[in-house]
């Protein structure tokens, strides 16, 4: 999965993240000895049961918190703070509620450094493409309120798309829809990814998951990571073929490749359970 | 038709039936008392028919209206201080922890003093006219207004405020674009409040005011009432002042209700 040119997209060295938990005042490790290199247009999946410090390793990257010891470096640069290269999307979407869909897809641009040198015209092309791209004609004048969750979500990837950050960052972002939805969209985000054009012009995925055939279904590879503390435990490559469809599914190596990532967290999955 | 007929019908029923539900109460009492001012004999007793004369009377020759608006005037100058203050105070206080220490002993304990408790000082340092009935509108109105915001910014979820900063949003846009409106809700809700203090505290303001100043200087319908009070002794004047005093609540009332529906359309 490495492809020829020098740096790598995303470098995590040695990272480890140490917290003091606010109730109990103990001292926790929330990551330890996380190494990872993410090359330039590739979607990584990250799965393992609660707790492992998946959301921990996508905080840390979108520069919302610092490690306790490690480097985290984006093409060669270390990651000072949070900035729209890298775009985040929220497990609950973060909407602001008081916008409206067109306003809330085009916060970023309004607001932040993505709007920066854009006029009043460009901007508003930039979020009619992306209300187009991700099928919400008709309710850009709806509040989140007023949307279904898979509506709310469709929201929270135009605004994270119309941003035009380098890479993308997203916490379980189908999490909180039903099984059905959740399929389709997978399909529609492979697309909108851009599966289907070349691999130079795809964006840069970590993707946080905690349903093991979404992350087979997506991912290029498959971060697996395990608890007390977190780590990660095994990378796993998907070598099932693009662009994929719902009857990869129907693929003996992609039930092979489940199973395999099952087999890697199921002990700790059990424990979780027992307690 | 005939479907929007019947399913209309029930409906305008139930309203006439409402209708007489909430006034019957109210007109049996004011029947009640005219009768019992008749039957007293005495012609200063306050009673309907005399206050709406009263009422005639004093906003043709009494100046009911000019008094009415100089208290609203104070009012809504008091409170438009009072929301500059107490917003900006209290979105520093909500977002920044080391301004909410050193604050939060001197709110606390300033809270407690009612209005009216600030009167002598205020007409010692400010004398008996608008300047004195202000500052204790702004002090009353302060409070609602100041706890609402604090209330409000440190409830702000702050999941939308990180997304804001991954989106590269600078701070100040993020105080201005995120938490403020974040906490419009609660923001109104005080201004709702305060505004009702701050019309109670005029009242009794003015009356305060009017009392040092022997009925002269300050003006407003709060002295008004003083006036009819202590000189005249007017019974009808001082019901109809009453029943001013509240009419102008209930419509500030109303009004701030009918803003925040305005304000915030994501909210129904």
């Amino acid at each position: 999965m490495v492809n020829g040119n020098g740096t790598p997209k995303l470098r995590l060295q040695d990272v480890s993240k140490e917290f003091i938990a606010p109730r109990t005042g103990q001292l926790t490790t929330a990551a330890t000895g996380v190494n990872l290199e993410i090359q330039n247009g590739e979607f990584i999946c990250v799965v393992g049961p609660s707790g492992c410090g998946k959301s921990t390793v996508l905080n840390l990257i979108a520069g919302l918190d610092n490690p306790t010891t490690g480097k985290i470096e984006a093409n060669g640069a270390p990651i000072l703070g949070p900035g729209a290269d890298r775009g985040v999307m929220f497990q609950d979407y973060a909407l602001m509620p008081w916008q409206t869909v067109y306003d809330n897809i085009g916060f970023g641009l309004r607001y932040g450094t993505p709007g920066d040198g854009l006029s009043s015209n460009e901007r508003e092309g930039r979020i009619r493409h992306f209300i187009d791209l991700v099928g919400l004609n008709g309710s850009e004048k709806k509040y989140p309120h007023q949307l279904s969750g898979g509506m709310r979500q469709r929201v929270a990837l135009a605004r994270l798309l119309a941003n035009g950050p380098d890479i993308l960052l997203m916490d379980e972002p189908l999490g909180a829809l039903d099984a059905q939805t959740r399929l389709i969209l997978q399909v529609e985000l492979l697309r909108i990814w851009g599966e289907t054009g070349a691999r130079e012009q795809r964006k840069t995925a970590i993707f946080i998951t905690h349903d093991i055939e979404e992350a087979v279904f997506l991912g290029d590879r498959v971060v697996v990571m395990s608890t007390h503390p977190g780590r990660v435990k095994a990378v796993i490559d998907i070598d099932l073929p693009r662009p994929r469809t719902e009857h990869i599914r129907a693929n003996p190596r992609f039930g092979q490749l489940a199973d395999q990532i099952w087999g890697l967290i199921r002990d700790e999955a059990y424990r979780a359970i027992d307690g | 038709m005939s479907m929007m007929a019947t399913s209309r019908a029930p409906q305008r029923l139930s309203r006439r039936a409402w209708l007489v539900q909430t006034t019957l109460v109210p007109l049996v009492l004011i029947g009640i008392w005219e009768v019992w001012a008749i039957l007293a004999a005495d012609p200063r007793a306050p009673a309907p028919t005399r206050v709406v004369e009263s009422l005639i009377d004093l906003v043709v020759h009494g100046g009911l209206i000019m008094a009415t608006l100089q208290s609203l005037g104070r009012v809504v100058s008091g409170f438009a201080l009072a929301l500059v203050i107490g917003v900006v105070l209290g979105i520093l206080m909500g977002s920044i922890r080391w301004v909410r220490n050193l604050l939060d002993p001197i709110v606390e304990s300033f809270r407690p003093i009612a209005p009216m408790a600030i009167l002598p000082v205020a007409i010692l340092w400010f004398g008996t006219g608008t300047p004195a009935a202000l500052s204790i509108v702004s002090y009353a109105a302060f409070f609602p207004l100041l706890l609402n915001t604090v209330h409000g910014v440190s409830q702000v979820d702050r999941k939308l405020v990180l997304a804001a900063r991954t989106m590269g949003v600078p701070r100040w846009r993020i105080l201005t674009n995120v938490v403020l409106p974040a906490s419009l809700p609660s923001i109104l809700l005080g201004s709702r409040l305060a505004m009702g203090v701050a019309w109670t505290a005029i009242i009794a303001a003015e009356l305060g005011v009017g009392a040092k100043s022997g009925g002269g200087g300050s003006g407003g319908i709060g002295a008004m009432m003083f006036i009819f009070y202590a000189y005249n002794i007017d019974l009808n004047a001082i019901v109809v002042c009453m029943i001013v005093v509240g009419v102008v609540a209930l419509l500030i009332d109303r009004l701030f209700r009918l803003a925040e529906r305005r304000l915030m359309p994501w909210r129904n």
